[in-house]
């Protein structure tokens, strides 16, 4: 769709602040009196405490507070609270190297540095584990006191997977691994928390989901929610690394009810990089049918995650990779068995694509190894495979529009596939992996829906409160876009209001793809809504028929058979309305998803998902033979985006989606030496720079969705999901070597080139 | 971070004063990146640092045709890699500066701390030490000169003593026909090396034979290191297949690699290997065109 | 012991009593209120703490405070001074799409200056090789490289217009 604004190349409108160093992030944030936190972590990855001693750091002048379990209320908590593990400190015993001990305010942060050093913990060793599958042997040490480390099991299952394998021409077996990485956002984690004189604690922080994270403060501290407020900055990078809350946030509350002054905690990169969460590490055991001609009958997987010491987005993720597992093809038996493992390293958590990079990694990579096994092309049986629009598939699920099939004609095309397939010269090759992804969230809170208003100031500004969460991904700019659109407003026209639970609807956060889809929605309810209240005033005030008016530049025209035209401004119509009509403009719309209310997760789990999203990507990469080095030459990334909302903001989604990608196939990986991790700063934890990122050719493929608004699907994490796969598949290609486990590094390449 | 103390002497004899009488615990400053993210990181703890910043003349830089490079050891590194002298005559040790860090930390970090800090890694000291380079050292009375390769005593580690400066760096004058070069493999382009491998061969243009050979390696010893069995094969030959293939055999001979964070010691050994026979095939290239490109 | 300095920001003329060991980086932070120039690592490796000081860009979390004494520094605060347009540096970032989150933005734009001020015309390949030192985990980079590519153009010398008549 080309509207006005929808589908146009429209800068961000927080961009100018951003450029100019202007846009306040919460670690610039410095209030009145301000002091500053920092804890005490375990350096062991399993230990009892036997003593605490914090006589020396609170003798020491500049110290203003020091706490330890005995301040705060212990109480376990977990973001699903009947999985809840951990509490604020940790009294008993460290479960990883990073777990919080203690922790002190001071009025500087060398002082409060200085003071942690002076707290003496006497830790009594305990065996840890780090393997998720040693970690499931009876002998393994119990991290917590429950029968084994297997923390929570998910099972999905359709059809008869057994017998249909009997029966399929071709079977593939393999075990696929996937790193745990970290998210990498410039600016760590931090806060800032202050309580008012009537007892009601703000906090100030990078949440990607506030009104979540302010019902987890509150049950963590054990205070009544209306007493908890968050407030949210412009953001330093999200990628799901702050969906749930840390635990710097109940802590900095505490030091600061103690002292009664505003206390600023914040990670230092190391800090982050070794306490923050990372992606769940995946192994998994794939086993894939087919008959001769190609198509797919039937597929096992066996998901082992690794959770590290507390559970965290576990349960949701392993819930969404199967769902994600039974749509990409309708394979009409299928079985899925997810758990997730505890070991003694650092939390897990969401990370962009929530568990669908990993098993798609295994079934795409597996796909060409079936492909081969049959003798088919592997864009073929992609082909034959590829769901179609208004499809039933066997698991339940309706695909109303679905674009896979232009996806992987044009990524195939745009690769010069047929020309450069097998062509075997130069250790160069080219890969292919289709994805799906949910396009608007998910529905296993029960609720998937927002609100947002709109009011129009008598300056002809339009504004639009919304809980839409910014976190670089561009939701307010397409907020602002749909509110101009319908009411024939320019972007300098529309204000978006947001950030502060305070002043936003309850909303669910920025997470699965979803803000543009459901804060979309909400948003373009509520200009409607605006629309006809405008409309309607403008006919008062032009003397005309409402079906005679549009809104068109700022202004509401009115033009009708046999009548002059007519227009006024909109900051005239809004003073009318409050001066003449007595009712200022201002309006409430809504969307809410309409999950069935009968509907059972467990048994028809791919309900889960409102809107599915597909892609294909194709990829060429060259192998030095000497040094192993894989050379990313080109990617194309088809997408399907329903209806492209802003072409500019969503090929950033995607070509920074697929250099993340690239990122966790090639180079990210954490360095553990005894639960400690060692590459905890960006010269020894690797990230793609300038020179590692290909030329990415992006299409956006417009499919519509019945959902969506204007058609819309979400976007948001698509693009990391297939790359892993095309760039393996691709190797392959180049080099004749399978890789199944991740990152696909230097030296690994290096060793299998010269095995060969 | 650790508090320590700052002073910015105004002569080279009052930094080397400062520096003996403290008895080691503190520390030069010269561009600080290095110095910083140590501290920072508690790997080093000095009670104070001493800037050279104000004594004059550490950062100037000349050439003379027969006496060769003269470099102080505050020049930037950034200055270091655009000087022209460097560009014309040197343009190998150009190119090695050229990968250490960022554009950020070139501007601001120095070729004196680049070669003192005596990282295994560092990119500067295996070029400089195939040209031949020395540094002076000076007391504030007495001045030494030290051949580069005999500077480094392991990692962190020279032979400077308490109260001494590296007044200086000596690079001889490049003598006719010859080829330079430092291949240097790493994960990204903001990394430092996992090998490095420094190049220069005189050669005579008549015969094509390899007069002289110098090949140093960085991060696979305690300091870096001279290829000298490898340098034995080569000299008085002319490059052909067979002595590449023996040299190459022998390009980890003088090394020691470890396996660290960053990679293994195999994958280090095969390293040097490659940009070893990277660089005499470059050498030969080089040879056989008669000097030109 | 405290050691005075002047730092002469973006045109101010700044007289502080410091520690030494406090570093640029948070001295422009913290003292004099310049949070556009962000800390992202604290060891020089991602580039967002870039400022330019005497023309040239460098890490401000590793450079001491007590070492710029006296010296001519720009922030990105200075890149267009507030109430002027924008730096067709920041210019080109808005309008190429090369910003989202944003937090790397003003050290890549100082970056660019740094670059462009030492060759107005850079290749595609020296703008990633000056750059690299700059880690962004969000756009991918190519919509910056459009960018600085694009604001090189736009600040090439224009011609002097003759009147005509």
């Amino acid at each position: 769709m080309k509207g006005n604004i929808i589908g146009k190349r429209i800068p961000r409108i927080d961009s100018v602040p951003k450029a100019t160093g202007t846009a306040e992030y919460t670690v610039d944030l410095k209030l009145p009196g301000m002091i500053y936190g920092k804890i005490l972590r375990s350096p062991l990855p399993h230990a009892r405490i036997k003593s605490l001693d914090v006589s020396a750091a609170e003798a020491l002048p500049g110290v203003c507070a020091v706490i330890t379990a005995a301040d705060v209320p212990m109480g376990k908590f977990s973001f699903f609270q009947w999985l809840a593990d951990k509490t604020i400190f940790s009294s008993d015993k460290v479960r990883y190297v990073g777990d919080e001990v203690a922790a002190v305010a001071a009025i500087d942060a060398d002082t409060a540095e200085k003071a942690i050093e002076l707290i003496q913990v006497d830790y009594d060793p305990l065996p840890a584990v780090f393997e998720t599958e040693e970690a499931m042997t009876a002998d393994a040490p119990l991290i917590h006191d429950q029968e084994s480390n297997i923390g929570f099991k998910v099972e999905r299952h359709f059809g008869d997977p057994d017998n249909a394998f009997e029966s399929c021409d071709f079977v593939v077996e393999g075990c696929y691994k996937t790193d745990r990485v970290a998210h990498c956002c410039l600016e760590v984690s931090n806060c800032v928390a202050s309580w008012t004189p009537e007892g009601r604690l703000s906090i100030w922080t990078n949440a990607q989901a506030p009104h979540t994270q302010r019902q987890e403060v509150a049950r963590i501290l054990e205070i009544p929610l209306q007493d908890v407020r968050i407030i949210n900055s412009h953001m330093g990078g999200g990628f799901g690394s702050k969906l749930v809350m840390d635990m710097k946030l109940p802590i900095a509350a505490v030091l600061s009810k103690k002292t009664g002054r505003p206390v600023k905690i914040q990670n230092t990169r190391a800090e982050e990089f070794s306490t923050a969460k990372t992606r769940y590490g995946y192994t998994m055991y794939v086993k894939t049918g087919a008959k001769k001609d190609g198509t797919l009958q039937a597929r096992t997987v066996r998901v082992i995650a690794d959770n590290g010491a507390y559970h965290d987005k576990g349960p949701a993720t392993l819930n969404f990779s199967s769902m994600m597992f039974a749509t990409l093809y309708n394979i009409p038996n299928i079985h899925y068995e997810g758990m997730v493992v505890y070991t003694n390293k650092q939390m897990s958590t969401a990370f962009r694509g929530f568990g669908n990079p990993q098993l798609t990694f295994a079934c795409e990579v597996q796909l060409d190894e079936l492909a081969e096994k049959i003798g088919m092309d592997p864009v073929e049986i992609r082909r034959i495979n590829a769901n179609t629009p208004g499809q039933k598939l066997q698991c339940g699920a309706v695909v109303p529009t679905c674009g896979l099939r232009e996806c992987i004609e044009v990524a195939a095309q745009n690769i010069a596939w047929k020309e450069k397939y097998n062509r075997k010269d130069k250790l160069r090759g080219v890969g292919v992996a289709n994805m799906v992804h949910t396009a608007a969230g998910g529905r296993y809170y029960g609720y998937n829906a927002t609100d947002s208003f709109i009011k129009v100031a008598d300056d002809g500004t339009v504004s639009i409160v919304t809980p839409g969460l910014e976190m670089g991904q561009g939701v307010h700019t397409v907020v602002a876009m749909i509110v101009a659109e319908e009411l024939g407003l320019d972007m300098k026209s529309v204000k978006v209001l947001s950030n502060d639970t305070d002043l936003t609807p309850y909303d669910l956060g920025s997470w699965g793809s979803r803000a543009t889809f459901v804060v979309g929605n909400a948003a373009l309810a509520t200009a409607r809504e605006a629309r006809v209240v405008i409309i309607e005033t403008a006919a008062k005030m032009l003397d005309t028929k409402p079906e005679f008016i549009d809104l068109e530049n700022g202004m509401a025209v009115a033009r009708g058979p046999g009548m002059p035209e007519k227009s006024v401004s909109m900051g005239k119509l809004a003073a009318y309305a409050i001066n003449n009509m007595k009712a200022p403009i201002s309006v409430k719309g809504q969307w809410a998803d309409d999950i069935p209310e009968d509907w059972d997760i467990k048994t028809e789990f791919v309900k889960n998902v409102r809107s599915f999203a597909f892609a294909t990507q194709t990829c060429e990469v060259e192998i030095d033979k000497d040094t192993g080095e894989v050379k990313v030459l080109k990617f194309v990334a088809a997408h399907e985006t329903g209806t492209t909302m802003n072409e500019m903001l969503a090929e950033g989604q995607i070509e920074g989606a697929v250099m993340q990608g690239i990122g966790f196939t090639l180079m990210e990986s954490m360095t553990l030496d005894n639960g400690r991790v060692v590459n905890d700063g960006f010269l020894d934890y690797k990230l793609p720079t300038f020179g590692e990122q290909p030329e990415i050719d992006v299409q956006l493929i417009e499919t519509g969705d019945p959902h969506g608004p204007y058609g819309a699907k979400g976007i948001g994490e698509a693009g990391l999901v297939p790359t892993a796969a095309a760039l393996a598949n691709a190797i392959y290609n180049a080099s004749g070597i399978r890789v199944t486990e991740l990152p696909i590094t230097r030296e690994f390449m290096l060793n299998a080139l010269r095995e060969k | 971070m650790k508090a320590f103390d700052y002073e910015r002497p105004s002569t080279f004899e009052d930094a080397c004063r400062i520096l003996h009488a403290a008895g080691g615990s503190k520390k030069v400053l010269a561009g600080g990146t290095d110095l910083i993210v140590k501290t920072r990181h508690k790997v080093m703890a000095p009670e104070g640092v001493v800037s050279l910043k104000d004594v004059p003349g550490l950062s100037d830089i000349s050439f003379d045709p027969e006496k060769g490079l003269f470099i102080g050891p505050m020049l930037r590194l950034s200055d270091v890699e655009t000087a022209d002298a460097v560009k014309t005559q040197y343009p190998a040790l150009a190119a090695a500066v050229a990968t250490i860090g960022s554009t950020q930390v070139r501007n601001r970090a120095t070729i004196g701390g680049n070669i003192c800090n005596a990282a295994p890694s560092a990119d500067s000291p295996p070029i400089l030490m195939a040209y031949g380079a020395s540094v002076v050292i000076g007391d504030g009375k007495n001045e030494r000169e030290v051949l580069l390769e005999d500077f480094f005593t392991g990692p962190g580690e020279t032979v400077l003593r308490v109260g001494e400066i590296v007044k200086q760096i000596v690079v001889p004058a490049p003598p006719q026909n010859i080829f330079a070069i430092y291949i240097k493999a790493a994960r990204s382009a903001l990394d430092i090396a996992l090998v490095g491998v420094a190049l220069l061969a005189v050669f005579d243009p008549a015969d094509r034979v390899v007069k002289d050979l110098k090949v140093a390696l960085a991060a696979v010893a305690p300091t870096p290191v001279r290829s000298r069995q490898m340098e034995r094969i080569v000299i008085g030959n002319k490059l052909d297949d067979t002595i590449i293939e023996k040299a190459v055999v022998e390009s980890c001979t003088d090394a020691c690699s470890i396996t660290d964070i960053r990679t293994t010691e195999g994958y280090r050994d095969t390293l040097v290997e490659t940009h070893t026979r990277q660089a005499l095939e470059a050498a030969r290239s080089w040879i056989e065109k008669g000097g030109v490109l | 012991m405290k050691h005075e300095i002047t730092l002469k920001v973006n045109n101010d003329t700044y007289s502080l009593a410091i520690d030494p060991w406090r570093t640029l980086n948070d001295v422009l932070r913290e003292d004099l209120n310049l949070t556009g120039t962000k800390l992202g690592c604290g060891s020089g490796d991602c580039g967002a703490c870039t400022v330019i000081v005497d023309g040239r860009s460098i890490s401000s979390c590793l450079t001491l405070a007590v070492e710029m004494d006296q010296k001519k520094i720009m922030t990105i605060e200075g890149l267009a001074p507030s109430g002027e347009e924008l730096h067709p540096i920041q210019e080109s970032f808005v309008e190429k799409g090369a910003i989202q989150c944003g937090f790397c933005t003003p050290g890549m734009e100082l970056s660019a200056y740094n670059l462009l001020s030492q060759n107005p015309h850079p290749s595609e390949k020296e703008i990633r090789e000056s750059l690299s030192g700059n880690l962004c985990r969000c756009t991918g980079y190519n919509k910056i490289v459009e960018a600085i590519a694009e604001s090189a153009d736009k600040m090439k010398p224009k011609k002097k217009k003759g009147r005509k008549k």
